[in-house]
């Protein structure tokens, strides 16, 4: 299958090195302390935070930090092919804890002693690069619930494919069986947070693959600053400030 | 710019699927014209200055290719739709569409209209997708209009009456493909052009020169619905469809419904069917199964089948296909119980193009106007194919290559197109590229990337190689390798040496080439695809990139270089005590070719400690070779020739026997061993998807005319087992010291060829090697010239542990593909260095008439085919006229015999004969081997 | 909610009692409904209400089927609800189930009738692509993204919409299948049949708080209800389904004045929505 046309445009018409569209919106889940929906091309994915709040079940309290908790789930109406999945198969208790380790790393629990921060993320369409999306919308959502952060997390995926490292793969792409790098990075840190990787890949490529994807994970980076920043101008807008 | 395409796709389980694609239109793609002051023209591959840019629709590529193939047809603007349209149609025209434009000498230029803001259509309601890609063709054309302006003529080409009316309605230049080529006068060209078949183009002024009595030949295709449902049904057969190589009329088509053969005789049967063609078969009724009557040597029909001097095969698989006769009483009419069907459909077609000539015919009265012309294949599975031409004069004494275009029920022939020259019939290049061509050979230069996998040069072996602890330092040992004169890819070198304990050490090394050659790489890929080097008479086609096969690999004497080696003791009677296996550096000390081999193990004079090697080698050898008959391995022979070639003309300058001396047979021996003892090795730790070769036991129906022949001449064969043959085979002495050698010849051309298989296809009593009398075989010691080596080192490493099994060897079907893909490679490149021996052989005689013995090998009614031992060639005698009827001479079949009618003369099989050999040319420019008695 | 004070309570029931809600709505006034259709390309229709901090997204997906022995000439249509741990925490795990079920089982009573379909808000038989064999299956997803109060209506509201959203490929049945066998179709990728969504209801769900009903409760509303009654009235003013929810007992008379309320209620809801569905789709269309 030819997913770069010898033109260097992708199925979509992409470059190898473009992303899709991003889109992010503050607050759509008026109830929630924080949330946002984040959308990188077809792949649509809301996140909603509740907390900093008492521990629910006592037994869980942590006297040292916050408690974070994380869940991950797919609407019915998410893939092509409708199917009633149960809540908590293997694959979103996955990408639950995914998303709870990458966010613990960032957040300041320690500042929130015997607390409990809960992420909800639901996915409403997917198409490829579901992660990266609900770590994005995750982190739009604890700033929004204004939740201390070190740094705000930032991921986006890449893979090679036709012997050309592409940057965020879509579904088509991703079903070719293909590497898929994952990452998350703390851009301001400059670290890496998260890095998953299925197929194989030699050494000197995922270099490359993995560079292609931190740059992706910047470019969304300065975007949710943007986003961030315009949604701060508005809030002491309305404040008056 | 963001726009989502959406559309519908059904599963396989029969649901409906809406599917939602994202689809970018761009502002940064450009025109391609260097001259346009708007786009970025650093990519741009159209003319400096062109007076007319080309776009051209998806049937005028489809259709077509070869005219676009014509570096004179340039500045042509592919769309992207239209690519797109051609690969899901037909890929390879894709293939060769996407490689012209890869051609840097080529103005073509693809532009991606689908993604370009500008010229992306959204489908309209109502609007089928035909409409709408031909609507998007259009306004891509007036894009490129209006975006050069006036001072380039942008031309649509397309055959499609009503999308050409709407190009004219929208102001848009448009013209068919044959009104624009003519525009161009060049008749080489019009050639090039596929005429339609249907009514799609007003044909103006092509006058039919065909009969004008048009009658139906052949009944009806079927149409596909019917087909399929009578295939679900059990009424048709769909298979692939193989012609006999020997007789055009006969083919076969393998059933997998019916489990066995459908034999299908005559053209009117086979229904316009490709050798190759997917088809779909419709038995006949059991009382009209029949036999082929083969006894003529001269054809059916109305064309001559004309069965000329060839090079005598070593194998059933060379060798005419025959029928088993029941009885021996000629004219077997009655029913057989071999199914016979007819062709009903033709499910996928198999049509590339062909090489050929065409069939002489007296210019045509006013020349420079168009001919009809008939081509004939070099493959003789093809039937003629009707071409039109402009340029007969020209054509007439060349190699040409011809596409197919069509074959409607009128016509007798499928009618085609000139594609292009090779070159004068004849001629030694010409006739070479020929029968590379014929054979599917890729003698393409390796492309930049496989040529990347290889390590830089000058390579040597590193400290890296001798520290690594899979590697054993094997460089102290007498190392030497025997090879043919100027051979330059030795992948195979020898090492022995006495023990204490008086056995002997006996080492075989093979160059380790898949150290160079990983699995997944570009270089892997092409060499799994191209599967074997293949030898021709002055040139070889490498399987690997010239540095691996003639430096890097090849185990030269006095440098270091990497091997996989196998290392037996054995004792003095050459039992094997042990064997092991390891990779290792060694360094050779001599490559000898087998003449000098010979010569130093004769020469008793002299002593140095490599003769000495050789003759134990030697003497092992001869014991493992007699251990080897007793288990009923046979001796077989074949008449393989030796051309000694002129090195300025590469004319051959001498024809001989190839000579096989004793050293060859003990270098082959010990082979054998390797190969043997790789094969226990692998299948051992992979006995599901070890690469192995088998040689099925012949049938007696294969074996069926060799006994015949035996019969004849009074000598009893027991073909029971390959030991009771080869013991029949050793006491078949006649009173003149060639019969031995020339029964051998018969038989082994009765057998068919070895082959590559995956053990886990197999049942383990299948894995048998007859002519080896071996359980078990496998290809292990050439993987510079064979990729089926390369797999069994891949293999063999992971069975000890020093690497990975790659992951192809876990899909069993891509297992079964490569080793068919192997076999069909090794078979083509036999084909080919058989082809061209025989194209030199033709050479050596245009020159030399000569006189020489024959022995008969096959009695005809109206002949006699010789052999000739000195140059390995068989070729018809006629005895009658071939236009005149057989009266004069009959067949004796109980005796193989034939005999003049008043009894004055007969000649009978085996019988030696003297004859007269010359190149005679009853057509011009179709110069043939004749044989005449003397 | 369980986190209100007494004082809060109080504070509740004493604006509906004097018909001033804590929003400033009178008791029976609807918050304004914002309709998007679309947003869920993949589906064959789609769209997303949002009512106050009520948001629900609700998605038409449409597949092939067999129809069922008792009905063969009519398609079938299924409702499910999910109640999405975004909207309230204690939807996590499985813990928004029993509402979810809940809600899928009245609005099924609702939208689509009894068990014969026989007062289905859509035409079942358009469904049907050959009698006895083949139909179209609709799956109708709703997912509570956001929670506010009166899920129900929310729902319903973009039931309606995502069904007016909703094309189907338009079916090419092969000709001269024998009448045992299941026939082959062909499914074309441009021509989407529209549904007639003008008979679909609307539902109104009237929440007595004290001895008062209102429309559109908020949730810290519904947390202090006795009982609610959710009526599901068409165009023509024709009741389609009643489902009461809640414990507490009530008086006929009071149900019958409901239904007359809802009624009235009903006409201007349908108004609303319909204009809002018209202006969605006009926007996606551009």
């Amino acid at each position: 299958m030819e997913f770069v046309s010898p033109e260097g445009l992708r199925l979509d018409g992409r470059r190898p090195m473009e992303m899709r569209q991003i889109r992010a919106e503050i607050g759509a889940v008026s109830k929630a302390d924080g949330s946002a929906i984040f959308e990188m091309g077809n792949t649509k994915v809301i996140a909603a935070v509740y907390g900093p709040r008492e521990v629910q079940n006592r037994s869980q309290q942590i006297s040292s930090h916050a408690l974070v908790r994380c869940e991950y789930s797919m609407a019915n109406f998410s893939t092509g092919d409708r199917m009633r999945k149960p809540k908590g198969d293997r694959r979103s208790t996955e990408i639950s804890l995914v998303i709870r380790q990458t966010m613990e790393a960032c957040i300041l629990t320690h500042l929130l002693p015997r607390s409990q921060i809960d992420i909800y993320v639901q996915v409403l369409q997917a198409d490829g690069g579901t992660r990266s999306a609900c770590i994005n919308a995750a982190t739009l959502a604890l700033a929004d619930a204004g939740i201390p952060m070190r740094d705000f997390v930032t991921s986006c995926s890449a893979g090679y494919l036709n012997s050309t490292p592409l940057l965020d793969l879509n579904y088509v792409e991703d079903s070719a069986g293909g590497p898929d790098v994952t990452l998350g990075i703390l851009p301001k840190l400059d670290k890496v947070t998260l890095f998953q990787m299925d197929s194989k890949l030699p050494i000197d490529i995922l270099e490359n693959v993995m560079q292609l994807a931190i740059e992706g994970c910047k470019a969304i980076a300065s975007y949710i600053r943007e986003i961030l920043l315009e949604n701060t101008n508005q809030l002491e807008y309305r404040r008056g400030v | 710019m963001l726009h989502n395409k959406s559309f519908v796709k059904k599963t396989k389980g029969g649901k409906v699927m809406k599917q939602v694609r994202e689809h970018y239109l761009r502002d940064d793609i450009y025109c391609g014209a260097p001259f346009c002051t708007v786009c970025d023209s650093s990519a741009a591959r159209l003319g400096a200055s062109p007076s007319t840019i080309l776009i051209v629709d998806t049937n005028v590529v489809l259709n077509q290719i070869d005219l676009l193939e014509n570096p004179a047809f340039d500045n042509v603007v592919l769309l992207s739709i239209v690519l797109e349209e051609v690969k899901n149609k037909n890929m390879s025209v894709y293939n060769r569409v996407r490689s012209i434009c890869s051609n840097s000498t080529r103005k073509v230029f693809v532009f991606s209209n689908e993604y370009h803001r500008d010229t992306y259509v959204k489908e309209m309601s109502g609007e089928t997708k035909n409409d709408r890609n031909d609507r998007a063709i259009r306004v891509a054309t007036q894009w490129y209009q209006n975006h050069l302006g006036g001072d380039v003529k942008v031309l649509l080409i397309t055959n499609d009456k009503e999308n050409k009316r709407k190009a004219c309605e929208e102001g848009i230049f448009a013209e068919t493909v044959e009104s624009y080529v003519k525009s161009l006068d060049r008749s080489d060209l019009l050639d090039l052009l596929v005429r339609p078949a249907s009514e799609d183009v007003d044909m103006e002024e092509v006058e039919d020169l065909r009969p004008s009595k048009r009658k139906v030949i052949y009944s009806e295709h079927k149409p596909m619905s019917e087909i399929t449902s009578g295939l679900h049904r059990g009424i048709y057969h769909q298979g692939k469809l193989r012609v006999n190589r020997h007789n055009p009329f006969e083919a076969y088509v393998g059933s997998e419904s019916i489990g066995d053969e459908i034999i299908i005789y005559g053209r009117s049967n086979m229904n316009r069917a490709f050798d190759g063609d997917i088809v779909a078969v419709e038995l006949l009724p059991q009382d009209q199964w029949q036999e082929a009557s083969s006894l003529s040597i001269a054809g059916e029909e109305d064309e001559d089948v004309d069965e000329g001097v060839h090079l005598a095969p070593n194998s059933a698989d060379h060798a005419p296909r025959t029928i088993p006769q029941q009885g021996s009483s000629e004219k077997v009419n009655a029913a057989s119980n071999r199914p016979s069907g007819r062709i009903v459909g033709i499910i996928k077609r198999n049509w590339h193009s062909y090489c050929g000539s065409l069939d002489p015919m007296p210019m045509p009265a006013g020349s420079g106007g168009i001919a009809h012309a008939l081509f004939v294949s070099k493959d003789r599975r093809i039937p003629k194919i009707r071409i039109q031409t402009r340029q007969l004069e020209n054509l007439l004494d060349k190699r040409i290559i011809v596409a197919v275009d069509s074959w409607d029920r009128q016509s007798r022939y499928p009618s085609g197109h000139y594609v292009r020259t090779i070159g004068e019939i004849g001629d030694r290049d010409t006739e070479s590229e020929v029968v590379l061509i014929e054979n599917d050979i890729n003698t393409r230069p390796f492309s930049s990337q496989v040529l990347a996998c290889l390590p830089p040069l000058p390579w040597s072996v590193s400290s890296e190689d001798l520290s690594n602890p899979i590697r054993q330092d094997l460089r102290h040992l007498r190392v030497f390798s025997v090879d043919p004169p100027g051979c330059k890819d030795i992948d195979d070198a020898l090492h022995c040496h006495t023990l204490s304990n008086g056995n002997f050490e006996v080492g075989v090394h093979i160059a380790d080439v898949t150290n160079f050659v990983h699995p997944g790489t570009p270089l892997d890929d092409e060499a799994s695809q191209r599967g074997t080097s293949v030898y021709l008479v002055e040139r070889r086609i490498d399987m690997l990139p010239k540095p691996l096969t003639e430096d890097i690999c090849s185990l030269r004497s006095d440098v270091e270089r990497l091997a996989f080696s196998v290392i037996w003791e054995m004792t003095p009677e050459a039992d094997i005590v042990s064997t092991r296996y390891t990779k290792s550096v060694i360094k050779s000390s001599a490559a000898l070719s087998y003449v000098e081999a010979q010569a130093r193990m004769d020469d008793s004079r002299l002593m140095d400690p490599i003769t000495a090697d050789l003759r134990n080698m030697n003497i092992l050898a001869k014991k493992m070779r007699l251990r080897r008959i007793e288990r009923g391995a046979l001796t077989l022979a074949s008449a393989e020739v030796k051309f000694q070639i002129d090195t300025e003309t590469h004319d051959p300058l001498d024809i001989g026997m190839y000579q096989i001396r004793e050293a060859n047979q003990m270098v082959e021996e010990f082979m054998l061993a390797a190969n043997v003892s790789v094969a226990e090795q692998i299948l051992k730790t992979f006995p599901l998807c070890s690469l192995l070769r088998r040689h099925p036991t012949p049938t007696r129906e294969m074996l069926e005319p060799f006994l015949r022949t035996a019969t004849a001449v009074g000598l009893h064969l027991d073909v029971s087992s390959s030991k009771a043959l080869a013991d029949s085979l050793d006491h078949a002495v006649g009173d003149d010291p060639y019969f031995n050698k020339l029964i051998r010849i018969l038989a082994t051309r009765c057998m068919s060829q070895a082959v590559y298989f995956c053990s886990g296809d197999l049942s383990p009593p299948e894995y048998h090697h007859y002519g080896l009398a071996s359980p078990l075989y496998t290809h292990f010691t050439s993987p510079i010239r064979r990729y089926a080596d390369v797999i069994v080192h891949r293999l063999l490493a992971a069975s000890l542990g020093i690497s990975k099994l790659p992951s192809v060897f876990q899909d069993r079907l891509q297992l079964t593909n490569i080793s068919d893909n192997l076999n069909y490679r090794h078979r083509n490149a036999q084909y080919a260095g058989r082809a061209s021996v025989e194209l030199h052989t033709l050479i050596y005689f245009r020159k030399r008439p000569t006189d020489t013995e024959a022995r008969i090998v096959k009695i005809r009614s109206n002949g006699f085919f010789v052999f000739v031992p000195k140059y390995g060639i068989e070729g018809p005698v006629y005895l009658t006229k071939a236009d005149k009827g057989s009266g004069e001479w009959y067949v004796d079949e109980q005796q193989q015999k034939i005999k003049k009618m008043d009894g004055s003369l007969s000649y009978s099989i085996l019988q030696t004969v003297q004859i007269h050999m010359e190149v005679v040319e009853p057509q011009p420019n179709r110069p043939k081997l004749q044989l005449t008695l003397i | 909610m369980g986190g209100l004070s007494l004082g809060e309570k109080h504070f509740i029931q004493g604006g509906i009692a004097q018909d001033l809600r804590c929003d400033g709505r009178k008791r029976l006034a609807y918050r304004p409904i914002y309709v998007e259709t679309g947003v869920i390309p993949q589906a064959n229709g789609s769209a997303r209400v949002r009512m106050g901090a009520t948001d629900v997204i609700a998605s038409v997906k449409a597949e092939l089927g067999k129809p069922s022995l008792l009905q063969p000439d009519k398609g079938k249509v299924s409702i499910y609800i999910d109640c999405s741990s975004t909207a309230e925490p204690a939807f996590e795990g499985r813990g928004g189930d029993e509402l979810a079920t809940e809600l899928s089982v009245a609005l099924q009573r609702c939208l689509l009738g009894g068990k014969s379909g026989a007062g289905a808000g859509i035409d079942l038989s358009s469904l049907i692509v050959v009698e006895g064999k083949i139909c179209w299956d609709l799956y109708i997803d709703g997912l509570v993204v956001s929670s506010d109060g009166n899920l129900l209506d929310a729902l319903g509201a973009s039931i309606k919409a995502a069904l007016s959203n909703t094309g189907i490929p338009r079916v090419q049945v092969a000709a001269g299948t024998a009448n045992d066998e299941q026939p082959e179709v062909d499914v074309s990728d441009e021509e989407f049949l529209q549904f007639d969504t003008s008979g679909v209801p609307v539902i109104v769900t009237l929440t007595k708080v004290g001895r008062h009903y209102i429309v559109d409760a908020t949730s810290e509303e519904e947390s202090q209800m006795s009982s609610a009654v959710s009526i599901s009235v068409n165009r023509q003013g024709h009741i389609c389904g009643i489902t009461k929810r809640g414990g507490a007992a009530l008086d006929p008379s009071i149900i019958l004045d409901m239904i007359s309320v809802a009624k009235h209620v009903s006409e201007q809801v349908i108004n609303k929505l319909d204009s809002e569905i018209a202006s969605a789709e006009a926007q996606e269309e551009s």
